[in-house]
């Protein structure tokens, strides 16, 4: 495997020493007197340090997963790894097919994309309206809202446990015995234990959202706001003519990384439930079979078939919301 | 200058990548030879162990007194233990993770702990080294328990561990309660369980935490599978490779079944707190052989003393059967093809004397029998080791087992509100096919 690794290293700068030479060698043809090779050089060699981490921690990986997804790779077994085509593509199609954890797991992915990215979506554009406006204690409020999101989700994850612990004694159940309702086991219930983790995801990412949310929000003109209420616009009508075209790019941009964020859930369930039908999603069913049951090849064609579809609905949203001029 | 400078970052930036790509090169020393890395300040062969504790934890510290003495005593013969230790952070798949890692890179120590139902897969792999040569057999036949997969041995433990379920005296005494008569010699039966349960219920504290909402990890599996065997049941055939027929058996069924009763009469939830036994607020509590020293220690203000709380053995229905395996100690098949400084360590380290001092530092029961432990006859630990001596059995042993964990936690999972028949027939399927997967 390290040769491997050193053949594609060598090769990828080849390939990148082959661009600098090209590039500077055309830049110079273009640019006649004023270009100064030794300048050039100099911007290469300050950009390969970048390079080199890059392809070390994200290109590498990327293409040792896609070699895996055609192999047989058994962790256990790093040094008998054999090419066998389609067949863990096959394998995982067949388990959709006949209903096994990865359907299941792919449900529930979908039930987690579908609640989350609207509901954290929502909730960070009312939090960065909420706190736009100046009122005396904003910062506060803003430093709170911002608070969960640097939390690790571990710690969050293990806050929410006691929140939603099903003995008597769990803050929400006693919250609502107050009321009479009898103690509920939240997280083992297939109908509540997915928005569950729902709600303490949107709580816990929101924050990040509001502040990019606050970013759009500063540039949009004030004159805007003034040229609407001359017109007689109330709140409402200001918001959608003014406000929601003004964050548009902001909310594509939103919108895209929360729902690659949510493709890629794995924390939550992983230490809230642990390995259950109800709440297993497609990482976490990933990462069971590549480190609990060591099937790498499969794990990483479960990696490749999720870029692909994520890749996909990505593409597709932004063509969707794409700004017509 | 400015060349001066731009030749200074052209070489270190060379440098940074030389080193770079240097570092993936594995974990290969210059100074290995067969049996080992070689000290090059003495020349002793260096033999890596590595542990899945914490080396501040009282595990930890046991053993590195352990490995201390190893290089005191062979110093003069040239072999020097290095120990490394990695916590199981996130349960035991932390410190598995990092052998996983290790195994992949090519850096496994020559010597690893593992957890024993890994036996199979670890062996199957080739992971770890068959040690049945390497191994006296007056020393195999001190064991409790071997670490054995297709006849060979692969690992041998320093400890044991079997579980019970402690109970608190003083709620059975108040509602008169007598227990005296369960031994490990004469059990109690299922029956006589959900008595006590009923009693323990009727004077409204809740009866048992069966510690089925711990199935996250081994935990679940490792308290409740004898369950399943003490009503007859299996999990897999004997070679391991098939859950078909066994795991969804009638009898295995049976097992699951008297769990799910203790739930559905109200004995035993998924929602018992953590600490709700140590609070004096359930009569009973299944824990394995780690319990006595909180017992001992921790709760003074519910159990003052040995008076106030007791252990009983796991109930039988047509057999007893009771939790057995721990950790145990394995030489790896690393690159070090000559095994006889890592077998020094290894026989070191399973001695009686290592065996005692460790299990005297952890509250375990000593893995070998010669181990002179003294338990007073009635005693929570000799309960315990009675239960290894006549009635423990070990979880199956399968190359599957990761998935059947998962397995048989989701069953235990989903045994409160799912049919039991059904969930064995889901479960049974999925273990097939992994087992299936994993022959080929």
């Amino acid at each position: 495997m390290t040769g491997s690794a050193l053949i594609i290293a060598a090769v990828f700068i080849a390939i990148f020493v082959a661009f600098a030479v090209y590039d500077v060698l055309i830049a110079k043809k273009r640019s006649h007197k004023k270009y100064k090779t030794g300048t050039a050089v100099t911007a290469y060699l300050m950009l390969l340090p970048a390079v080199v981490l890059a392809f070390l921690f994200i290109l590498l990986p990327i293409l040792y997963s896609l070699g895996y997804a055609f192999t047989d790779y058994y962790l256990l077994q790093p040094n008998s790894i054999s090419f066998i085509g389609f067949d863990n593509f096959k394998q995982v199609f067949e388990e959709l097919a006949k209903g096994g954890t990865i359907y299941h797991a792919l449900i529930n992915t979908a039930i987690f994309v579908v609640g989350v990215v609207p509901l954290q979506i929502g909730l960070a554009l009312g939090l960065a309206l909420f706190v736009n406006k100046p009122f005396k204690g904003s910062k506060i409020f803003k430093v709170c809202f911002f608070a969960p999101v640097v939390i690790s989700l571990s710690v969050t994850s293990f806050l929410w446990l006691q929140i939603l612990s099903p003995s008597e004694t769990g803050l929400l159940n006693s919250l609502l015995g107050v009321f009479g309702v009898a103690p509920h086991d939240w997280l083992r219930d297939p109908v509540t234990a997915m928005p569950c983790i729902i709600v303490l995801s949107a709580w816990q990412g929101c924050g990040y959202q509001m502040l990019i949310f606050l970013s759009g929000l500063s540039n949009i003109q004030k004159s805007l706001y003034e040229a609407a209420a001359l017109d007689g616009a109330g709140a409402w009508h200001k918001f959608t003519a003014v406000t929601w075209p003004g964050l548009r790019s902001t909310f594509v941009y939103i919108l895209i990384t929360v729902f690659i964020g949510a493709c890629r859930i794995l924390t939550q369930p992983m230490l809230m439930t642990g390995y259950q039908n109800h709440t297993v999603t497609l990482s976490y069913y990933m990462y069971q079979q590549g480190y609990t049951y060591r099937w790498v090849g499969y794990s990483s064609a479960v990696a490749l078939l999720m870029t692909i579809v994520i890749g996909t609905i990505t593409l597709i949203q932004r063509r969707a919301f794409r700004e017509k001029n | 200058m400015k060349k001066f400078f731009n030749r200074l970052l052209i070489l270190a930036l060379t440098g940074a990548m030389a080193l770079t790509v240097a570092s993936c090169g594995g974990g290969k020393t210059n100074d290995d030879n067969s049996a080992g890395e070689v000290d090059p300040t003495t020349g002793s062969t260096i033999v890596k162990v590595m542990f899945h504790v914490d080396v501040k934890s009282t595990e930890g510290q046991a053993y590195k007194k352990r490995i201390e003495a190893f290089n005191a005593a062979y110093k003069d013969r040239n072999i020097k233990a290095s120990a490394t230790y990695k916590a199981r952070s996130a349960g035991a798949a932390g410190y598995e993770t990092e052998l996983l890692n290790n195994q992949v890179s090519g850096t496994l120590a020559d010597i690893i702990t593992f957890d024993a139902p890994n036996t199979a897969s670890y062996a199957k792999s080739e992971l770890l080294y068959d040690i049945s040569s390497l191994v006296p057999d007056d020393v195999k036949n001190d064991f409790f328990s071997l670490n054995t997969y297709n006849g060979d041995l692969y690992g041998l433990p320093i400890q044991e561990s079997s579980a019970g379920f402690y109970y608190n005296k003083k709620i059975f005494r108040e509602l008169g309660i007598d227990v005296s008569g369960y031994t490990v010699d004469s059990p109690w039966t299922f029956d006589q369980f959900k008595d006590v349960c009923a009693k323990l219920k009727a004077g409204n504290v809740t009866p048992v935490d069966m510690r089925i909402d711990a199935t996250k990890d081994e935990m679940a599996t490792y308290l409740l599978y004898p369950f399943i065997y003490a009503a007859g049941g299996e999990f897999t055939s004997p070679d391991g490779y098939t859950a078909t027929g066994y795991f969804n058996s009638d009898k295995t069924a049976d097992g699951f079944k008297f769990i799910k009763s203790l739930i559905d009469a109200g004995y035993t939830s998924y929602s018992i707190g953590a600490t709700d036994f140590f609070d004096g607020r359930v009569g009973m509590y299944l824990s394995s052989g780690w319990t006595i020293p909180d017992l001992d220690n921790k709760y003074k203000a519910v159990f003052a003393s040995r008076d106030d709380w007791g252990l009983l053995p796991y109930p039988k229905s047509v057999t007893a059967a009771s939790a057995t395996g721990s950790w145990s100690l394995g030489i790896t098949n690393n690159h070090h093809t000559d095994k006889s400084a890592a077998k020094e360590l290894l026989l070191w380290l399973i001695s009686t004397e290592s065996s005692e001092a460790i299990t005297t530092a952890t509250g375990m029961i000593p893995a070998r029998k010669s181990v002179n432990t003294n338990y007073a006859e009635g005693s929570p630990e000799y309960t315990l080791l009675k239960q290894l001596e006549t009635t423990g059995r070990e979880r199956p042993v399968t190359v599957a087992y990761p998935t059947f964990t998962t397995c048989f936690n989701q069953v235990i999972a989903a045994l409160g509100t799912g049919d039991v028949n059904s969930l064995l027939n889901t479960q049974a399927d999925t273990l097939q096919s992994e087992m299936n997967r994993l022959k080929r």
